[in-house]
This record gives C-alpha cells, sequence and structure tokens, in this order.
C-alpha cells in the first residue's frame, strides 16, 4: 500500500501533532508512506506521474493543488479530491454549491471595488474577506464607510457577508468519512490553547448540516464553521482537510480512515484487474476459436494470434 | 505421510496445509469451490505471509493438489489410504462434510484420525457422531480418532486470483501453536510442526474465549462506538485499550480461580493479545471481528460466559460489563445479527434484550454492571454518533 502525503513546507500550526501522528501511524500500519512537499522540488511537470496507490492533499496552497492536479490529470486517487479541494479554496465557488444545496449562509456578496460595498452598510454591518483566504487571516467586520475605507491591499475580487452577530462561540464542526465532530471555539482564537477550544455536543440539525455539506462537496474530510445567530445556524466558512484541532483522537481516526480508504483502491485495483484477466482469457478463447475456424476454411490467420 | 485437509479456505491453506507441508506431508485438499480446486492443481503451489512484529515471513507451500468436494468418490478414495484427516470448515459446516469422511472411513483398514481445526471444545464429538449417522450402526468408528484442535493463528486474507496462474497468498500472523484434544485421538499422530496434544483440551479452549476472544470483541465493539473501522486502529486508542486489558485480567482471573494460575497465564499473555490484536497487517476490519453480536452475546459466549467465569471467582467484572453494553450498540447494515439485535432493542428495549439474548438481569454482578454502563451509554446517545470520551461516556 503506497500513499503520498501531500503537505506545505509550513504547517500552519506547528503545535499540533495530528499530522506528524497521522504520518507515525500509517507508518506503523505498515504503509508505504512518502511525504511530499510541492515547495521543496522543482517540479517537471512533464515527469509528474502517480507513483501512489493513494494521495493524500493536505496542501492546499497553489503550489500543493497545482501538483494535484497534474496528478488528477494523470488518473490518481487523492483525498480530498482535486476539484473539490480546488472550489473549497474560492470561498465564491464553495458559497454557490452551498446556496445550491439549500444550506443557510449570510447574505454573500462579491465586487471588485470596495467602495461598491458602502451602500449595503445601511442594512448592517459586513464581514469583509479574501476570496482566496484562510486561518481567518485578512478579515474584517466593516460597521461603516470609515472602517471600509481603513482596509488596503484586499485582493479582488472581494468577497463580502453579512455579518450575523453571533449567540457565542463558533460552532466547529468537523466531518471524517460520516463522523461529525464538534469543538466551541472563540473567534478569532489566538493562541493553541483558544483554537483547541471545548468539546461540542453535535445536535442532529448541526449534524445534517456537516453531512449535507460533506455530501455536497464529494469530500469525506472537512471543516464546517456554523455561527449560531438568533438561534440560526449559518454556515460562514467551509475548509478542506483542516487541522481537527480539539478533535479527541483526530490522528487515529484520520490514519483509520486514510488506511481504509487506501485499502478499498488497492480492493477495486486488484478486481479491475482480475476482471481484465478474465476478459483477456475469454477475448483469448474468442480469437482460438476464429483461427481454428480460419484454419479449417484454410483462409489462414495469422499464426501467433492464438 | 499424506494429509487431507477438508476445507481450502484461509485457516486450511493459511496454518494447516503449511503446518504439514513443513512437516514433510503430501498435502491434499477437498475445496468447496471447482473453480479454487483447479487453480490449485493447476498451480500447485501457495504462499503464505506472516506479518506481525517481527516482520514480514512469505512460506511457499508446494507439491500441493485438490479434490473438489463434489467429487464424493475421489475424496473417498483420497481419504481411504491418508494418513491423517484435518477439516476445516467452520463449526457448523461439519454436518456438511461428514458423509466425505463416512464414504471414506468405509474404505480404510487401518484407524486415522480426524483433527477438526475448528476452534471448538465440542468439534471432536460432534463430528463423530456426523460421521456415524452415515455409517452402518455396527461399523468400528470407535478405531478412529476425531479430535478437537484449538488453533492460535489467525487469517485475514487471501490474495490474489483463482483464474490466474499466479500462485495465491494467504495472509496471517506468526503464531503456530495448534493444541489437539487428547481425549478424541485413537493411536498416534503423526509428527506436525507446533503441535501440542493436550490432556486439559477444553481448559485450553476456555482460556483462548476468555482472553483472546473476550478481548478481540470487546475492542471490536467499543471500536465500533468511538467510529474506528479497524481493530488495529481502536487497541491504540488509549481508553479502549486500557479497557481491553481489564477485559484481559477479569477474564485471567477466572480463569485462575478455575483451572489454576499456571494455565491463565500471566502480563506476557496479556501483551501478546494486546500486540497481535493491534498487528496492522491483517488488516483485520471491526465488521469482521464483531460480526454476529447475537452469537457473541449468548451465555456462554465470549463476553457473558467470560463475566460469569470473573465473576464466579470473586471478580466484579466491571470491563466485560462494558463490552457487554457496548455490543448492544452494535450496528452493521450488511450483519442480519446485528440488525435482529438493534430490532430487538428497538421493541424491548436495551434491558429486555440483553436479558432474552444472554440470560443476564439484574440478579447477577455481570448483569447489573453490563445494565449500569448501558444506562450510561444510552443516555446522551444520538443517531450516528460516536463516542469521543469512553471514560466520561461523552458522545460527538
Amino acid at each position: 500500500m503506497k500513499i503520498g502525503m501531500i503537505v506545505p513546507k509550513q504547517p500552519k500550526d506547528k503545535n499540533s501533532l495530528v499530522m506528524p501522528e497521522v504520518i507515525r501511524l500509517l507508518k506503523e500500519y505498515g504503509v508505504d508512506l512518502d511525504v511530499i512537499c510541492p515547495e521543496d522540488h522543482l517540479n517537471h511537470i512533464c515527469q509528474i506521474r502517480p507513483e501512489h496507490d493513494l494521495y493524500v492533499l493536505k496542501d492546499t496552497t497553489d503550489m500543493g493543488l497545482g501538483l494535484a492536479g497534474i496528478l488528477h490529470a494523470a488518473g490518481a486517487a487523492i483525498i480530498n479530491p482535486y476539484s473539490a479541494s480546488m472550489i473549497l479554496r474560492d470561498k465564491i465557488a464553495t458559497t454557490g454549491v452551498l446556496k445550491a444545496a439549500q444550506l443557510l449562509v449570510p447574505e454573500t456578496y462579491v465586487t471588485s471595488t470596495l467602495l461598491q460595498l458602502a451602500p449595503l452598510l445601511a442594512d448592517g454591518p459586513l464581514v469583509v474577506k479574501p476570496y482566496r483566504g484562510r486561518d481567518g487571516q485578512e478579515v474584517h467586520i466593516v460597521h461603516n464607510e470609515a472602517e471600509l475605507a481603513q482596509i488596503h491591499a484586499c485582493r479582488t475580487p472581494v468577497f463580502a457577508q453579512r455579518y450575523r452577530k453571533p449567540d457565542g462561540p463558533d460552532n466547529k464542526l468537523y466531518v471524517i468519512d460520516g463522523q461529525v465532530f464538534g469543538v466551541l471555539r472563540k473567534w478569532p482564537a489566538a493562541t493553541y490553547e483558544e483554537k483547541l477550544g471545548s468539546p461540542l455536543t453535535v445536535t442532529p440539525i448541526l449534524r445534517n448540516y456537516a453531512l449535507r455539506c460533506s455530501e455536497a462537496f464529494g469530500v469525506k474530510i472537512m471543516g464546517v464553521d456554523v455561527v449560531m445567530s438568533k438561534g440560526e445556524p449559518y454556515i460562514v466558512d467551509v475548509q478542506s482537510f483542516p487541522g481537527f484541532k480539539g478533535v479527541p483522537d483526530a490522528a487515529l481516526r484520520l490514519a483509520d480512515y486514510i488506511f481504509h480508504a487506501a485499502k478499498e483502491i488497492m480492493d477495486k485495483k486488484n478486481e479491475g484487474a482480475r476482471l481484465a484477466q478474465v476478459a483477456a482469457v475469454a477475448s483469448n478463447a474468442v480469437l482460438c476459436g476464429a483461427a481454428m475456424i480460419d484454419t479449417f476454411l484454410g483462409s489462414g490467420m495469422p499464426a501467433g494470434l492464438c | 505421510m499424506k494429509t487431507v485437509i477438508i476445507g481450502a479456505g484461509k485457516i486450511g491453506c493459511g496454518l494447516a496445509g503449511q503446518l504439514l507441508h513443513d512437516s514433510g506431508h503430501e498435502v491434499v485438499f477437498v475445496a468447496r469451490s471447482q473453480d479454487f480446486t483447479e487453480h490449485l492443481n493447476r498451480v500447485g503451489r501457495y504462499f503464505v505471509r506472516l506479518v506481525g512484529q517481527g516482520g514480514i515471513r512469505e512460506m511457499l507451500v508446494d507439491g500441493v493438489r485438490a479434490v473438489a468436494a463434489c467429487e464424493t468418490e475421489f475424496v473417498a478414495e483420497e481419504i481411504a489410504d491418508a494418513d491423517l484427516v484435518i477439516t476445516s470448515v467452520g463449526f457448523d459446516n461439519l454436518q456438511l462434510i461428514a458423509r466425505l469422511i463416512a464414504e471414506g472411513i468405509k474404505r480404510r483398514t487401518a484407524p486415522v484420525n480426524v483433527l477438526a481445526f475448528e476452534n471448538s471444545g465440542s468439534a471432536g464429538p460432534s463430528l463423530r457422531s456426523f460421521v456415524a449417522k452415515y455409517l452402518p450402526v455396527d461399523f468400528p468408528l470407535d478405531r478412529h480418532g476425531f479430535a478437537g484442535v484449538l488453533i492460535s493463528r489467525a487469517v485475514t486474507q487471501r490474495l490474489g486470483d483463482i483464474a490466474a496462474n499466479a500462485p495465491l497468498v494467504f495472509v496471517g500472523d506468526p503464531y503456530s501453536r495448534i493444541i489437539v484434544d487428547s481425549a478424541g485421538l485413537r493411536g498416534p499422530l503423526p509428527h506436525v510442526e507446533g503441535m501440542i496434544v493436550a490432556d486439559n483440551y477444553d481448559a485450553w479452549v476456555q482460556k483462548k474465549f476468555c482472553m483472546f476472544s473476550a478481548a478481540h470483541a470487546t475492542t471490536a465493539y467499543l471500536g465500533h462506538l468511538k467510529g474506528y473501522k479497524y481493530v488495529h486502529t481502536a487497541i491504540r486508542d488509549p481508553q479502549i485499550r486500557a479497557a481491553v486489558l481489564t477485559v484481559i485480567k477479569e477474564g485471567q482471573q477466572g480463569l485462575a480461580a478455575r483451572y489454576g494460575a499456571e494455565l491463565a497465564g500471566d502480563e506476557s499473555d496479556c501483551r501478546e493479545i494486546l500486540e497481535r490484536i493491534g498487528n496492522a497487517y491483517l488488516c483485520d476490519p471491526i465488521s469482521r471481528v464483531g460480526r454476529e453480536p447475537c452469537r457473541k452475546l449468548k451465555s456462554e459466549d465470549r463476553l457473558v460466559g467470560t463475566a460469569r467465569l470473573a465473576e464466579a471467582a470473586g471478580v466484579e467484572p466491571r470491563g466485560l460489563g462494558l463490552a457487554i453494553a457496548a455490543a448492544m450498540f452494535y450496528t452493521n447494515q450488511k450483519d442480519p445479527s446485528a440488525f435482529e439485535l438493534q430490532h430487538q432493542v428497538l421493541i424491548m428495549g436495551g434491558e429486555e434484550t440483553l436479558r432474552q439474548f444472554s440470560g443476564l438481569d439484574n440478579t447477577s454482578k455481570s448483569g447489573r454492571l453490563a445494565n449500569e454502563s448501558l444506562y450510561r451509554l444510552t443516555d446522551g446517545w444520538r443517531r450516528g454518533g460516536v463516542i469521543t470520551n469512553l471514560d466520561k461516556m461523552v458522545w460527538a
């Protein structure tokens, strides 16, 4: 079982032991695992080809996604799938998928000019963030035009959502292959301890939300950020392969799922090879039959076809 | 020396065939499937891959052939001149092969021992009585031996394709010890690697049941509660590992009181069990280890039976109580027994279902502890949820 783990050069949180532990466990399980850091190499695109049964795409930087794109085009199996990972890096496309799945998101706007947001402030504050942003970076809560004017160097297009005042801390939901885990986390979380948050018992509504998200994007490992506002759950962010901070036994759970996914792929490959062999034997039998008939009729089918 | 092995499955090929081959026997399999028979006769060999802490060892088992079970006459001919006959078909299938053995025995002039590699205390006597049904009343069946065999190796996978010409690979752990019930034997046995002939066979069966089987099932049911897919993952969860160790020790104390401390073993037995369950190379899914929960919850089976044994020894079977309660939560849409269990729980409630399946109720310490854990698990349970903290019974 060969697994390629595509990871960023600089982990988002160096304190988190989840991914190193996942790697350690998979190796202990006998997996032939390569840690691939796209930023470490000069990648010769024409020479990249799938060499593993499964790739785990933990690095969703442009370099990571670029490598995943090449592997995807060459038919590699990737967790999470390349196309879904691409969508999840783009908040505009992500919101589109959430809306199509009839999940509740705050009113969302996209513009190429910050100032075009100004009239919207009359109806209340907005959350302005880069459409390809991550980890809460460059997220601004804007109450008035003055605050809007203070936002500098916001990449376009500009992504804005109506600010829904939270009833309490953020509800961080984590999905691993149909299982949903919850963490209550203060926003913004400044320290590692704050990022670990506290356990959240996932209500049936939240579980349903998380699983519908997982289904809508077609990914098995994801994070869903929900803000409860006036009792209504609004999805404010979705991540492919998050850090799972605060989820008990996250490394064991992730390693278990990745191992299982790789085994299923190998079983399918073996079954495919078996069917191909059966087809080849059947086809050979037909050719042999044809050759025998041709020989009998004297048409002289080339020798060696059998 | 020639041995006929009836049943060419994982244990037949992955354990019996390899041990007999390594002991210098000519090995003839009797296979249920015609395709498998043809494969083995065409290829004539297979590999046994043993994986454990010591690494991976691959052993070639060559010079083997097979006869299809439907060819009764041919099978009987093979048995007629065999030095040893082995079955590895699963206890419930012994009745189905009894006629084959009877036909073979009818043609024999010399006595033969039939070893049932079925991991059951009663496999030997049961097989003898099944075979007797196909023989005349005055047939001297008592000349022949029928003995149960306890095996220690787990063989979890068969890799390869019987339609191909490449040899198959059977994957198992490296444990080779087999224990034969001396009471059922007639005459000496040929030499077989790893074989121990035991006078206290039932005690060995109990030991395996109360320690390894109970621990294995506990890992599966607690692992299921926590949402894991493989037992090798579940046993690495510190809370599950601690609970499984408690179960092993409760079983060990029960065994020590009933059969003596020597048979019950020591810390090294506990470590060996944990190590075996943690062997990821076996790829042993919880869905396999936890299957048929209704059977595994029966009064004499690995969990409840062990709890009763421990209780009789004055031990409070707290770990087994939790394991029994966890088994009551086992779900698997592909497992009819799990479906039946959940259906009964829905209709009658957990406590009554447990009483009906296992005979456990609050009149016994085991029953009280199991019900106590059942209540704690039920509180906070949500469909589709998994436990995140076993000690505090916190559901995600």
